[in-house]
């Protein structure tokens, strides 16, 4: 048993190993491919005046000269010492570049993503216990307004009551000027982009929670399970909402990238200063190893997250294993 | 001797998109302790929803319209859900059609019939519930109670669902089993085996069973009274003996008619002419005339009352009325003397 778990584990950790090389092969070659001179990044608008020989030897210097197979061992290499090389833009080491970012992204980010499926939970079993009264009706509704308003225009509204008008909360930045480490300052400056990031995803995901839940609730089994006397609460909280879990922890999943994606046009409107930019810039300009380095982080945290969403299904359906039907499924008939 | 369970001219409607569906009219009967009583007729004529009014299972588009429900001598059919829950499962429970949709996939097997058992005995300790699954598991026929206590429902064949199912329905003891077609789903070997491990444990228990079923070839292995039931209606009730020995209405003919052993070597099996009425709008009169070959005027134009045969046989066609005309049954004898 022992033994059968670790090589369980074992092959899980192998189809991650598999993927993160792949990503990291695939956006090695795209981003080289892709056309465009990644020397302004460098040189910015002196790239224009250059000479070939200038040019030649600029991008001897950055090594871009060389075949992309040879460049990408070359980065795989280094990379394995640590080392990704230097943003052309901030002629900075990425990791100092990319340091200094996340962790305002992954904080308002991380908060939002818990804030908004925590929410989406609430409100979806809200709605399938109330089906189609008066609270349900009116919190669809109010859902699919708030839902459709788009999250830029939102934010500047926002904007426009807290900051210009209200004055209470502030428009911009991660803490106000000479307030660095400030924890209160901070919260207030989360505000706004917290409730704008839940905003946009929120009644997608609670809409989705309610129908799946009004699917169960119709299923066969809710019937059997009501004719044994079970009442409301534990029918719905023990039976609907357990076997709608394992299908809203793979959509958890698989939202990473979207919230990484939303919080950049947060961090745009609000000129917060994180990782949502950063990437933005980096595949403009062609900032190869700043480029593959955020696009490294994001694309093995969404693996990371579909894998550990498998095992959890797994645990909670023991059905999604496939292996298991094959071998205990024998049928006993008495 | 007091009835168990009594209904009095319920008639339950269903709100669909086309229409009022008039799922049950006016349907009258008892049930007395440790009885099974069966209720056959063919699909769509409210078997089930007659069921599921009792036990208020129904979607909230079904309602009562008339009628009332007695349960052990108290009337139940204002209940709520709040008191219908304290109900269910204890004096009357629920075996259903399909086996393999009707436990939850996701929770083991011995944690569905044990969570039965919780419901209504709050006070058990853990050793105390895990006990009464075990002997549960026994009692429908699972072998090797304490593994398969672990398993999911998908490890089981149908058969063996269906037994968790009665299982879980059998936890609390109920006095009244309704088993809605429970052996549908299942082939038929397995079938035989269903209805006799039902008829075993309503003996072991005495639990009064309502047997759902279309098939009368079924019914009769375990039934102790018959109601055959059409377009909502209850057509003819009596005992087994009654009904199989001596069926006075047309419909009950034609469906023993149709009953393989009565084809006697013949090429093709008897069938009733025609389709059930839809119920949005049933037809005035009898709503078998118009496929009844023996019909009378009245029957398009008056609902038949139940007419009395002996005390405990009833059956409603006019051809039971002294001024009908004298028919000979298809299945021997006359209609009335």
């Amino acid at each position: 048993m022992r033994q059968k778990k670790l090589v369980y584990y074992g092959k899980k950790c192998l189809i991650f190993l598999i993927s993160v090389f792949i990503l990291s092969v695939a956006v090695f070659y795209v981003a080289r491919l892709a056309p465009g001179d990644p020397l302004i990044s460098y040189y910015g608008d002196r790239t224009e005046k250059m000479s070939p020989e200038e040019r030649e030897w600029a991008m001897e210097k950055l090594g871009l000269n060389e075949p992309i197979s040879v460049q990408y061992v070359k980065w795989v290499k280094n990379a394995f010492h640590g080392e990704f090389g230097i943003s052309f833009k901030y002629k900075q080491n990425v990791l100092e570049v990319i340091g200094g970012r996340i962790g305002n992204t992954l904080v308002l980010g991380g908060i939002g993503f818990i804030i908004m499926f925590a929410g989406a939970l609430l409100l979806g079993i809200l709605c399938a216990w109330y089906e189609n009264r008066l609270a349900d009706r009116i919190l669809c509704k109010l859902g699919t307004i708030s839902s459709c308003i788009p999250e830029f225009w939102m934010a500047l509204v926002l904007i426009l009551i807290f900051s210009v008008n209200l004055k209470i909360l502030p428009s911009s930045g991660a803490y106000s000027t000479g307030n660095a480490g400030n924890f209160g300052d901070r919260v207030l400056h989360l505000i706004m982009p917290l409730t704008i990031i839940v905003m946009e995803h929120l009644w997608y995901y609670a809409y989705m929670i309610r129908n799946k839940i009004l699917e169960e609730v119709r299923a066969d089994y809710v019937l059997l399970a009501k004719a044994k006397g079970l009442n409301k609460k534990k029918l719905m909280f023990r039976h609907c909402v357990r076997n709608v879990m394992p299908a809203y922890l793979s959509i958890m999943a698989i939202a990473v990238p979207h919230i990484l994606g939303g919080t950049y046009v947060v961090e745009s409107v609000f000129s917060y200063p994180g990782i949502g930019a950063l990437s933005y810039e980096s595949a403009r300009y062609h900032d190869y190893n700043l480029l593959m380095l955020l696009c490294m982080i994001s694309g093995i945290l969404v693996i990371f997250c579909n894998i550990v969403s498998q095992t959890i299904n797994e645990q909670i359906d023991p059905r999604m294993k496939d292996e298991v039907i094959t071998e205990k499924s024998e049928v006993v008939e008495g | 001797m007091e009835h168990l369970l009594e209904v009095k001219n319920l008639s339950v409607s269903i709100d669909g998109p086309a229409g009022e569906v008039r799922a049950v009219r006016d349907v009258s009967f008892s049930l007395k302790k440790g009885e099974v009583l069966a209720i056959v007729g063919e699909s769509g004529c409210g078997k089930s929803v007659l069921c599921k009014s009792i036990m208020k299972l129904l979607p909230p588009s079904a309602k009562i319209k008339e009628g009332s429900i007695c349960v052990n001598g108290q009337d139940i059919t204002c209940y709520r859900e709040k008191e219908m829950q304290k109900l269910r499962g204890r004096v009357f429970s629920m075996i259903f059609q399909d086996p393999m949709t009707s436990l939850n996939p996701t929770i083991k097997i011995g944690k569905q019939i044990g969570e039965a058992v919780v419901i209504h005995n709050k006070n058990y300790t853990k050793e105390q519930v895990n006990k009464k699954v075990l002997e549960l598991m026994e009692l429908v026929g699972i072998s090797h109670p304490k593994e398969r206590y672990h398993q999911y429902p998908w490890q089981f064949s149908g058969g063996m669902r269906q037994r968790c199912v009665m299982a879980i329905a059998l936890a609390a003891d109920p006095d009244i089993l309704f088993a809605d077609e429970p052996t549908t789903a299942l082939d038929v070997t397995i079938q035989a085996q269903i209805l006799d491990l039902l008829r075993e444990i309503q003996m072991k228990l005495g639990t009064a069973t309502i047997l759902v079923s279309h098939d009368l070839g079924v019914v009769a292995r375990v039934a102790d009274r018959v109601a055959v039931m059409y377009a909502g209606k209850i057509v003819e009730i009596g005992t087994a003996e009654e009904v199989y020995y001596d069926p006075r209405h047309p419909y009950t003919w034609g469906l023993m008619r149709s009953l393989p052993a009565f084809a006697n070597g013949k090429e093709s099996l008897y069938t009733i002419p025609g389709m059930p009425p839809t119920l949005i709008d049933p037809p005035k009169g009898d709503a078998f005339a118009c496929r009844n070959e023996y019909a009378l005027n009245i029957d398009y134009e008056e609902m038949p009352p139940m007419f009395k045969i002996t005390d405990t046989h009833y059956a409603a066609t006019w051809l039971l009325d002294p001024r009908a005309p004298q028919i000979k049954s298809p299945m021997g004898g006359i209609v009335h003397e």
